[in-house]
């Protein structure tokens, strides 16, 4: 992507753009007060122009202190003091600290363990003792703030700056140009530092904003310059006069103090909507959860495949998922039917995006933000789960529907026992003790010895854990296990110990399966049932033994024929051709046509739709005809081969 | 053992920086413009002393004797707790002191322990439901008190409370000291209140802050999707993420107790409250050098050993501490 087209993408969210404009708008004011002192305040502030505590009047608008300087004054001329040691303090401190990560996410090794270690002893100091004590030292004007303030508030944008840095200099254009020979101050001043601007603004906001505090707070404690007229004088003389006792804090207490507040409040909007700005990620704004345009679901369930010899344990029908974005919405999952038989291990198979991720999440009621089940049923047994019901589908999961998503293994809490883990799925129908022991029980039968239950995640390799996660989805005899990609993330020898432990479980607990794998040979191995998606919809659905034996459906030809067989006649491998589906850019007809061998007119006319065959077996192919089931698959399978 | 490496490196750096707190301490006085003898003395008698005088003083106080010499007497004096003479009470700093190290103490670490508790709440129940209408009220509201300078929220509450309202006394450090038992703690109360209420209003942001990013950040997390997975109810997922939210946010309570412990400085003035804070604020205006560096010292060192502290427990927190450390 260039920059400039992710520049224009990245759009800050409501509240970010609202807190900005606030922001940008109340520093405005201030920064205007400051400029346009002359011309608005009618005296000087340090002059004595009236008689000591005058009341606010027509000619002096806030009163005046104890000495009968006019505070109106005091107030608009205060904020120029403020601002300035504020703004330059600030760049000392981002100056600094842009200096320092430099070095350090440049040079690395040495320089850098030491310099971040200074930041982090720096960090490590209660900043403002320190300020107290060096000005106490080092002088009180404007130019000594300024220093003081820019040397104590340098580590934090080092810090981050340091981090920016980093990360800038492992883009590949950087590595890249320093490949080709450009020089270092060359690659900081074209690569590094304007990936870096957005940071520094904020960093120079936040400074700035600190800044002002120290400041004011340094002169409400008298170490400012009682010369000058700031916000933090005017306070300290407040202070010093007991101004809170009597009815002057009403102009001497609460306009400075308001306008330092306002300041620092618009500085931390703009340091807000400018730190999302610099990284889009924090604006966290998903797509809103509803649709624009929800279309019907495609035509094509009902009536189609319902197996009638065997006593159905999961009946899924018309399980529709769209992706719901701006404006539009994408189909995952299309008007999906599937039969699992009682006990049964049902493989679903296809390429990523196919949907077979969102069908499993629509069926165990886990479809996140922006994924959206927007029609559908299932029935387990004789019960109706309710798919669409997410608040109803929270109840059952883990109970008569267990589920184990992807990457499940690496999800484990990393701060908890892997036995508390398991309790607490046990504990979901049970009480605590009863939890403990069926945990015991759990991490036993998947094959975790007693000596390791009591240990953490990060001290156990990829396939204990994966044991875990199954051992948690067992804990309260779910009738039906779904299990999203188990063994991938294992090397091949514990993949096999793991689906052999699943399908071992299998027969002990009598469950039913769903798994979801892109891996063909590993569900030809472990599935009664095989189940190919393709495109959000299903294509082909049989025995395993039957399709492995003779593929029907283009696609299952050419996923068997992109994987090797260790058995049987040595082949030529295929891979598949043309682009992955994608749900935004529907072809008409056929999904599967533009990367089909055997495409023809047809092809792009009709939608195919899922249609039993001989053999127990259905097809999505409209190639496919119910008179001749087995001469078209042959001279498919020849040509898809060659 | 890798948590004792842990531990030595914390004890590293504690003494780096309490090495580097005193060596400021020292080097300052001197590198400020003037005659080191300006900042033994109050001002209007260090001005007009003879030459002989100042000799005298000079040698008094060992300031004739070279550099390392100086230096290293004072190293050692301030490790046995010999941090001068305070030139305003002719009384040693240590005295003074500890006088009022526990009143700070009392104040800071009250303060400390309820922002971090009720920022830390706040936090994780705006992140929860981010982007609600009370998620973005309670954002500004916090935002709007962490803006606010502290001197300035303290005498609004006093303003109100003690003033308008007259529950709580406006002077913290006035007052009888001679009660027992019930109605001495009640007279602390009575004290302590309102500046510790502008302590905790001043600091909440930070925490604040740092506890909602972290949770939202949080439940993302596959983990989340697993405990939801299982079956989890809403409040036990929640209770997961916060477990694990909570380590940034320690973090962050460290780093904040720094700059509560500044804050303190100017409330504990405000209300004349008998803390250090007080003691720097009573000693600037007097031009007391030894007492300011003094109590300033033992802030930082006070701040120093909180973070020595909580890097030493910090494992017990989060079990795979241990494990990154190594890596890193």
């Amino acid at each position: 992507m260039t920059p400039r087209r992710a520049r224009r993408s990245i759009r800050l969210s409501r509240p970010a753009r609202l807190l900005g404009g606030l922001g940008i708008g109340l520093v405005t004011v201030v920064v205007g007060a400051a400029v346009f002192a002359p011309l608005v305040a009618r005296f000087s502030p340090t002059a004595r122009t009236g008689r000591p505590f005058e009341h606010p009047s027509a000619t002096h608008l806030l009163g005046t202190n104890d000495i009968g300087q006019d505070l109106f004054a005091q107030l608009l001329y205060g904020a120029r003091v403020s601002l300035i040691i504020a703004f330059l303090s600030a760049v000392v401190a981002v100056a600094i600290g842009l200096g320092v990560a430099l070095a350090a996410g440049y040079l690395g090794g040495r320089v850098e363990m030491l310099l971040m270690g200074v930041v982090d002893l720096t960090l490590s100091f209660p900043f403002f003792v320190l300020v107290i004590v060096l000005s106490v030292f080092l002088g009180r004007g404007v130019l000594g703030a300024v220093l003081i303030t820019g040397v104590v508030l340098w580590a934090r944008p080092a810090r981050v700056l340091r981090s920016q840095v980093l990360k800038t200099t492992q883009f590949g254009h950087v590595t890249a140009a320093r490949a080709m020979g450009a020089g270092t101050p060359r690659i900081l001043f074209r690569h590094v530092m304007p990936r870096l601007m957005p940071l520094i603004v904020g960093q120079l906001v936040r400074a700035a904003n600190i800044a002002v505090l120290i400041q004011a707070s340094l002169a409400f404690l008298g170490l400012g310059d009682t010369q000058r007229v700031s916000w933090g004088t005017t306070l300290y003389f407040a202070n010093a006069r007991s101004a809170v006792l009597t009815d002057a804090w009403k102009w001497w207490i609460l306009p400075p103090g308001l306008a330092l507040t306002v300041t620092v409040v618009g500085c931390a909007f703009v340091g807000l909507a400018l730190e999302e700005w610099a990284d889009p990620r924090l604006a966290n704004h998903r797509p809103p959860y509803r649709a624009r345009r929800v279309s019907r679901p495609t035509s094509g369930g009902r009536d189609s495949a319902i197996r009638a010899d065997r006593r159905s344990s999961l009946i899924v029908r018309g399980v529709t998922v769209d992706y719901l974005g701006r404006g539009r919405a994408a189909r995952a999952v299309d008007c999906v039917d599937l039969d699992v038989g009682s006990g049964r291990i049902c493989g679903l198979v296809g390429e990523s995006g196919s949907g077979k991720t969102s069908l499993a999440n629509a069926l165990v009621g886990m479809g996140r933000r922006p994924a959206k089940v927007i029609a559908g049923s299932a029935v387990l047994g004789s019960f109706e789960v309710p798919i669409r019901r997410r608040s109803e589908m929270a109840l059952l999961r883990g109970r008569r529907i267990a589920f184990i998503p992807q990457n499940a293994m690496n999800a484990l809490n990393p701060a908890r026992r892997i036995l508390d883990q398991v309790a607490e799925s046990a504990a979901l129908t049970r009480g605590d003790a009863g939890a403990r022991s069926r945990a015991v029980e759990l991490l036993e039968l998947v094959g975790i010895p007693g000596e390791r239950h009591r240990a953490y995640p990060h001290e156990f390799s990829g396939g204990m854990r994966q044991r875990v996660v199954i051992a948690m989805s067992l804990a309260n005899d779910p009738e039906l296990l779904v299990a999203d990609e188990p063994t991938s993330g294992l090397d091949v020898v514990t993949q096999s110990h793991i689906l052999a432990l699943i399908v071992e479980l299998r027969e002990r607990l009598g469950m039913t399966l769903l798994l979801i794998s892109h891996d063909l040979p590993m569900l030809a191995k472990v599935s009664d049932d095989l189940a190919v998606m393709y495109g959000g919809r299903i294509v082909e659905v049989g025995e395993t033994a039957s399709i492995v034996e003779s593929p029907i459906h283009p696609y299952t030809v050419a996923l068997l024929a992109a994987h090797p067989t260790l058995r049987g006649p040595r082949r030529v491998l295929a891979a598949l051709a043309g682009e992955p589906f994608d749900p935004a850019r529907l072809p008409s007809g056929c999904r599967f046509g533009p990367r089909c061998p055997h495409v023809a007119d047809r092809c792009r006319s009709d939608e195919p739709t899922l249609r039993p065959i001989a053999g127990g077996r259905s097809v999505a192919c409209v190639l496919v005809g119910d008179s001749e089931p087995e001469s078209q698959p042959v001279s498919v399978k020849v040509n898809a081969g060659g | 053992m890798v948590s004792g490496r842990r531990a030595a490196h914390a004890l590293v750096r504690f003494a780096v920086l309490v090495w580097v707190a005193l060596t400021l301490n020292f080097a300052l006085p001197r590198m400020a413009p003037g005659n080191v003898v300006d900042y033994l003395l109050p001002p209007e008698e260090g001005g007009s002393l003879p030459a002989d005088q100042r000799l005298d003083l000079l040698r008094q106080f060992g300031l004739d004797r070279s550099w390392p010499v100086q230096y290293w007497r004072y190293l050692t004096g301030a490790l046995r707790g010999d941090l001068g003479v305070s030139a305003r009470y002719g009384r040693p700093v240590t005295d003074l002191l500890l006088e009022r190290v526990g009143w700070t103490l009392l104040l800071v670490g009250t303060a400390a322990l309820i922002a971090t508790v009720v920022g830390t709440m706040l936090g994780f129940r705006s992140g929860w439901r981010r982007g609600s209408a009370r998620d973005a009220g309670v954002m500004a509201g916090v935002l709007v008190a962490d803006s606010a300078p502290p001197f300035f929220v303290g005498s609004l509450l006093m303003l109100v409370f003690a003033v308008k309202l007259r529950w709580f006394p406006t002077l913290s450090g006035l007052g009888r000291n001679d009660e027992h038992g019930l109605a001495a703690v009640v007279n602390v109360l009575r004290r302590v209140t309102l500046p510790l209420t502008t302590l905790v209003i001043a600091n909440l942001g930070p925490l604040y802050l740092v506890a909602r990013s972290a949770i939202v950040s949080e439940l993302q997390e596959d983990y989340v999707f697993l405990a939801e997975a299982k079956g989890l109810s809403a409040d036990q997922v929640r209770r997961h993420a916060q477990r694990n939210a909570l380590l940034p946010v320690s973090t962050v309570a460290m780093v904040n107790l720094g700059t509560l412990v500044g804050g303190a400085t100017v409330v504990e003035t405000v209300f004349s409250f008998p803390g250090l804070g007080r003691l720097i604020y009573e000693s600037v205006v007097a031009r007391d050098y030894a007492t300011i560096q003094g109590a300033a010292l033992l802030l930082v060192l006070g701040v120093v050993i909180a973070n020595l502290v909580s890097d030493l427990i910090y494992p017990l927190l989060d079990p795979r501490v241990r494990a990154q450390r190594e890596s890193r």
